[in-house]
């Protein structure tokens, strides 16, 4: 309870110029990027991330939320307007927005959009708030042999996770632990992997391995693509959005229904707690669910606000449900919560089941700038600037990824002054540009570099504790239980052979 | 085409794992006196990454050759990225923020579109070079390297 006053007191921080300022420029960037196909919420917040280094931890990620959120409701808007959805977590949407906007009620599709993502942000984010304690309480009780097989368990999941692609996957995973390797051992003063380089004996760090991974990597994606949006861009000259159709009738708000609402919630924040899954899984799932369980099923991708309201209920949701196991294990759910996690190792703050209890005082004003975004900053940006967002496709390609690849460069040098990162990150965008264009998911790749250290280490750990005993991570509970969840996930996704769901990341 | 691009990959893939798997074996025993060394989790993750490897190399190999078609262009534009960006970095010190930085953000907008206009992206070029100085230098208090020190 006092972690929730805690929250809600932080609104306060909304207060100080600096941190509005930040929370709502975040935000605007991360729907800038998020609308335009190509760009992602997470290039948005890899760009971002050397200038933390001159923000408060508070400031930062309170920012970092305000992205994180509006990057997931971003997309909807070249979903519904012009079938080309601006993040893989709007695929869902375009289904029945855009036969909304050749209807011509695109601004509803919008308004609609923009409810779901409102209700589906908020309830994710009173979730979190609320089961957040409780979690971080119950991940004090795993210990040592528990936290080995917790990350094993995160990692493969991930894995499995990218049906069709698993050796693709389980390959990208092997590679960032062998980044995660390069450097002093955390148990011994030994080098390993470095080569003879002085610069590599702190090992690889995690800035240029996001900027590399995120933005060169896209750089070179574009490059390489060259993809022509000259059709898009003529669309959305043609989209003529008013303000005064925003607003859903209350009529469509009662056919969708608060079940529809809730239930799609619901989906999205669990499927946010569970590693790699992201947005697009949730709004899949949250779909789906509503299509089956609906009266006139045949209604849906033909212009059914219901499917719209569903989609974008519970992409945002997850944002919520991400956050989870982000802030009380140090496991990140998705691209983002990793860069987040960033943003704490940066600033010397170690995530984990002690965070939420020593540091709650920093977390709390993140989660209040989850809620104001999810509240205030989705419906004022729709209202405010919402006609005009269209034309964001029509930007000069040229220009935004030349300004792209500057941030990312210059942003690579800020962390140590050395051209060494920067050539770091160059190598990483390489290696990433790569892995994207051969079909192997980058985000296991982060996921086994980040969970690396912490997952040899507990290995290591468990087996001094148990003087060699493999049969420790069957005899003691907690991790007993995390061997079971496991098997349980192996059974689902691998070996029951499931309906077939969009590839992550 | 795509299918060969992708056994390359592999192979240096593979060759990589089997690079990193032999320095970890370099590191001494993977246990010693009944406790893991620095080399056991290397030593486990190269294994691991060799036998996926090899899964993937048998399945590419396996896979019907698929031919791409016959007018497909081939676009080396993110190679050209690469070394504009390798060599902005090596620029980057000795000919300061400002000279370095304009010449590559006026290379990629190039990279990036075609050569026309030339004086106007020159223009672009320096404009924002000139707003990103401003946004590291005076508001978020990062030192940037020019020629006046």
């Amino acid at each position: 309870m006092d972690f929730i006053f805690l929250v809600f007191s932080s609104f306060s921080l909304l207060a100080d110029p600096v941190n509005f300022t930040y929370v709502v420029l975040g935000f605007v960037i991360g729907t800038i990027f998020a609308a335009i196909p190509g760009l992602t919420a997470t290039l948005a917040m890899a760009l971002l991330l050397p200038l933390t280094y001159s923000l408060s931890v508070e400031t930062a990620l309170m920012a970092c939320a305000s992205i994180y959120m509006a990057g997931m409701c971003g997309g909807s808007i070249t979903a519904i307007t012009i079938n080309i959805p601006g993040a893989p977590s709007s695929m869902m949407t375009a289904l029945d927005g855009y036969p909304m906007q050749q209807q011509g009620k695109g601004a509803l599709a919008l308004g609609h959009a923009a409810l779901g993502s409102m209700i589906g942000g908020a309830v994710g984010a009173v979730l979190l708030i609320a089961l957040a304690p409780f979690v971080a309480q119950l991940s004090l009780l795993v210990k040592t042999t528990g936290k080995f097989s917790l990350l094993a368990f995160a990692l493969i999941v991930v894995v499995i996770a990218q049906r069709g692609r698993i050796p693709q996957a389980g390959l990208a995973a092997c590679i960032g632990l062998m980044l995660a390797t390069v450097g002093l051992d955390a148990m011994e003063p030994i080098t390993r992997f470095t080569y003879g380089y002085s610069s590599l004996t702190a090992g690889i760090d995690l800035m240029p391995v996001i900027i590399g991974t995120f933005a060169i990597a896209e750089v070179l994606t574009q490059a390489s693509a060259r993809t022509d949006i000259s059709a898009a861009a003529a669309a959305a000259d043609n989209v003529k959005i008013r303000r005064r159709d925003f607003l859903p009738p209350l009529s469509d708000i009662r056919k969708i229904g608060f079940g529809c609402y809730f239930k799609s919630c619901l989906i999205g924040y669990f499927v946010g707690t569970l590693p790699g899954a992201g947005g697009s899984m949730g709004s899949f799932l949250a779909y789906t669910e509503t299509v089956r369980t609906s009266d006139e099923p045949e209604t849906f991708g033909k212009g059914n606000p219901k499917g719209i309201a569903a989609s974008e209920s519970a992409n945002n949701a997850v944002c919520g449900g991400a956050m989870v196991p982000m802030l009380t294990f140090g496991i990140p759910g998705d691209p983002i919560t990793a860069i987040m996690l960033g943003v704490l190792v940066i600033n010397g703050i170690q995530p984990g089941p002690q965070l939420m209890a020593d540091q709650a005082g920093l977390i709390a004003p993140m989660l209040a700038a989850l809620l104001f975004s999810a509240l205030v900053l989705i419906p004022l940006t729709l209202w405010l600037i919402g006609p005009y967002f269209i034309r964001i496709v029509s930007v000069r390609k040229d220009v935004l990824y030349a300004v792209i690849a500057l941030l990312a460069v210059v942003g690579s040098y800020v962390a140590t002054y050395s051209t060494f990162q920067m050539f770091m990150a160059l190598g990483m965008g390489v290696l990433a540009f790569y892995l994207r264009r051969n079909g192997f998911p980058v985000i296991t790749m982060l996921l086994g570099y980040i969970l690396g250290p912490n997952l040899e280490e507990f290995l290591r750990r468990s087996l001094a504790l148990s003087n060699g005993d493999p049969t420790t991570f069957f005899t003691n509970p907690d991790s007993l239980f995390f061997v079971g969840l496991t098997l349980v996930f192996v059974y689902f996704l691998v070996i029951r052979k499931p309906a077939k769901t969009p590839a992550v990341v | 085409m795509l299918l060969n691009r992708q056994i390359i990959f592999l192979y240096v893939t593979l060759a990589v794992s089997v690079g990193y798997l032999v320095t970890a074996l370099s590191l001494g025993s993977p246990i010693a006196e009944g406790t893991l060394t620095p080399a056991f989790f290397p030593i486990l993750v190269g294994g691991a990454a060799i036998l996926f490897c090899s899964i993937l190399i048998v399945q590419a190999l396996r896979a019907a050759p698929e031919t791409g078609p016959a007018d497909e262009v081939r676009s080396y534009a993110h190679v050209w990225v690469v070394v504009a960006i390798f060599f902005y970095i090596l620029a980057f010190k000795p000919l300061g923020y400002f000279l370095s930085s304009g010449l590559f953000v006026f290379a990629l907008i190039l990279l990036f579109s075609k050569f026309e206009k030339m004086v106007l992206k020159a223009i672009i070029s320096a404009v924002i070079v000139g707003v990103a100085f401003v946004m590291f230098q005076q508001l978020f208090g990062v030192r940037l390297p020019t020629q006046w020190g």
